[in-house]
């Protein structure tokens, strides 16, 4: 049943991604954009380090390296070009349509959001790799376990971040200031995942309240695994923790445009 | 001569004339300006964290210290404030060259570039410029400086600068449009990015970026060297006087590629 079911989301996932490849010109400029910012923070790095191999924070330069492309890879998969279609879809009455559709809105936003990562990772994947290149080289996993458990955190960072998304796009029902939303979203989640600048380099009461968000486990948790900065029983609770997390957000985010619905519906009668 | 004078101030009123009209139109929505300019100092407040914890572990970056690392990220902040909140329309202009409004703009007897950089407004502009001269005063304040009457000149004068090549990169780059017909600003999107380069110290990079922010799209006039100048930091300082001049010149080449695309356009047959 759940096979049977799951084709239809499949092909929404894969309209998704023709959207993007019809347009790949726009797309392209938009990753070669945020290189930019990538090859800046290496710069501001390297120079932080001064070439020499002391560690700071905890973290080697070679570390360091990875940190910053792990960072930058799942800060590449779901943008905030998301939450704009999303958005776009409540605040133009598409919505409406929908909630008539034999589909249930939520995962039909996930299969949409999802379909275009298999070009998000590739594109920042090979800009990674070149990135790398330039720069003399990056830590790789210790041992093929941090890999493994490095993939699964990645497939749950990117759940938690859809969670987020669909949260936050929510507010589309509310307001008209959605790329706002968004805007505060990506900095706050930018400060509290680690993504720019490892958790451990902050005072203790930062870290104490980015521990207590769900926003950690979209970046410094698998980066700390690829670089096998935590093992054992301490590493599988981070994961543990992420999948609390995603699994939370995702039903917070149902909970949040069932009462949007009913909203709707009683002014539109 | 009084002709003359009109020529100079008409173009100012209707500036303002029309840039009011667009204020009214999005203060109606009085959320989503709070939104809005919330999302901005929010975005900064997150950029002086950053830049604050770094300096917890280190005193210099490059033997510049953290409040003047603190001034550059804040002038590119506070010039793209400018831009977006008085200039806002030129992220537009791909959208309307797309559907074909633009071709009412050159049927009224105003400067399309006038009508162009007035279609929008972008509230996040005013948090900003507020944020940004906030964190500007907590920089200049926090540096022990003889506040001589001729610095304070030139800080005004970094800042003015500093804004006009912003809002000149950003024009120059929409006027892609008359030649890419793209329907997304992808172009002046991609140049942008490329500020990221100067929130920091120019020092920092090798020669080849070091070249495209100062002399290809020039970046390090935006924060760099206004930061140098303020601050007395030779050698930086000496090339830093040249911002004013940096200024007017992507002013004016902005202005031409607009409107050599412009022609370009018309003879197209539109």
């Amino acid at each position: 049943m759940v096979v049977a079911g799951s084709h239809k989301y499949v092909s929404l996932a894969r309209a998704s991604l023709e959207v993007i490849l019809t347009y790949r010109l726009s797309f392209l400029m938009n990753v070669i954009g945020t290189v930019f910012y990538v090859i800046a923070m290496f710069y501001l790095w390297r120079t932080i380090f001064g070439g020499n191999s002391a560690a700071l924070g905890g973290f080697t330069w070679l570390e360091m390296k990875g940190y910053l492309l792990v960072a930058f890879l799942m800060n590449s998969l779901l943008t905030w070009y998301d939450e704009f279609m999303i958005g776009r879809g409540i605040r133009e009455g598409e919505v409406a349509s929908d909630l008539v559709r034999p589909l249930d809105f939520q995962t039909s936003r996930f299969a949409q959001a999802v379909g275009p990562v298999p070009t998000e990772l590739a594109t920042a994947l090979l800009v990674a790799m070149a990135v790398a290149f330039a720069f003399g080289g990056v830590a790789l996993p210790p041992d093929p376990v941090y890999a493994a458990v490095f993939v699964v955190s990645a497939a749950l960072a990117t759940l938690i971040k859809f969670g987020l998304i669909f949260c936050v796009a929510m507010g589309a029902f509310w307001t008209t200031g959605l790329y706002g939303l968004t805007t505060g979203r990506i900095a706050v989640q930018g400060v509290f995942s680690g993504a720019l600048i490892p958790l451990a380099f902050f005072p203790d009461w930062l870290r104490a309240i980015s521990a207590v968000l769900p926003f950690q486990g979209t970046v410094s948790t698998p980066a700390l695994i690829y670089l096998g900065k935590v093992d054992g029983t301490a590493m599988l609770a981070m994961v543990a923790v992420q999948a609390a997390w995603a699994v939370g957000l995702i039903v917070l985010g149902r909970l949040i445009f069932r009462r949007a619905v009913r909203a709707v519906t009683i002014h539109g009668g | 001569m009084a002709a003359r004078w009109r020529a100079v101030t008409r173009p100012i009123y209707l500036y303002f004339r029309l840039l009011g009209q667009q204020m009214k139109a999005i203060m109606a929505y009085e959320a989503d300006f709070v939104i809005y300019a919330g999302s901005a100092v929010l975005v900064q407040l997150v950029g002086f964290i950053f830049i604050w914890t770094i300096f917890q572990r280190i005193p210099t970056i490059n033997g510049w210290t953290m409040w003047e690392v603190v001034m550059m990220y804040a002038l590119i902040f506070l010039t793209e404030g400018v831009g977006s909140l008085f200039f806002e329309g030129t992220w537009g202009l791909a959208r309307l060259v797309y559907t074909g409004k633009f071709d009412s703009f050159l049927l009224r007897p105003v400067s399309p570039i006038l009508q162009v950089v007035t279609a929008d407004v972008g509230l996040n502009g005013l948090g900003n410029i507020v944020t940004g001269f906030i964190l500007i005063g907590l920089s200049v304040t926090h540096v022990s400086l003889e506040w001589t009457p001729g610095r304070i000149a030139m800080l005004a004068i970094a800042i003015v600068s500093a804004s006009a090549i912003r809002v000149a990169i950003n024009l120059g780059t929409a006027a892609t449009v008359f030649w890419t017909r793209s329907p997304w600003s992808s172009v002046p999107m991609f140049v942008h990015q490329l500020g990221d380069f100067a929130k920091y110290p120019l020092t920092i990079y090798s020669l080849g970026v070091q070249v495209i922010i100062v002399i290809a799209i020039p970046f390090a006039f935006v924060s760099f060297f206004p930061t140098a100048v303020v601050f007395g930091e030779s050698p930086w300082s000496l090339p830093g006087l040249l911002t004013p001049l940096v200024a007017i010149y992507t002013v004016v080449l902005a202005v031409v590629i607009f409107r050599v695309g412009l022609r370009r356009y018309e003879g197209a047959g539109n």
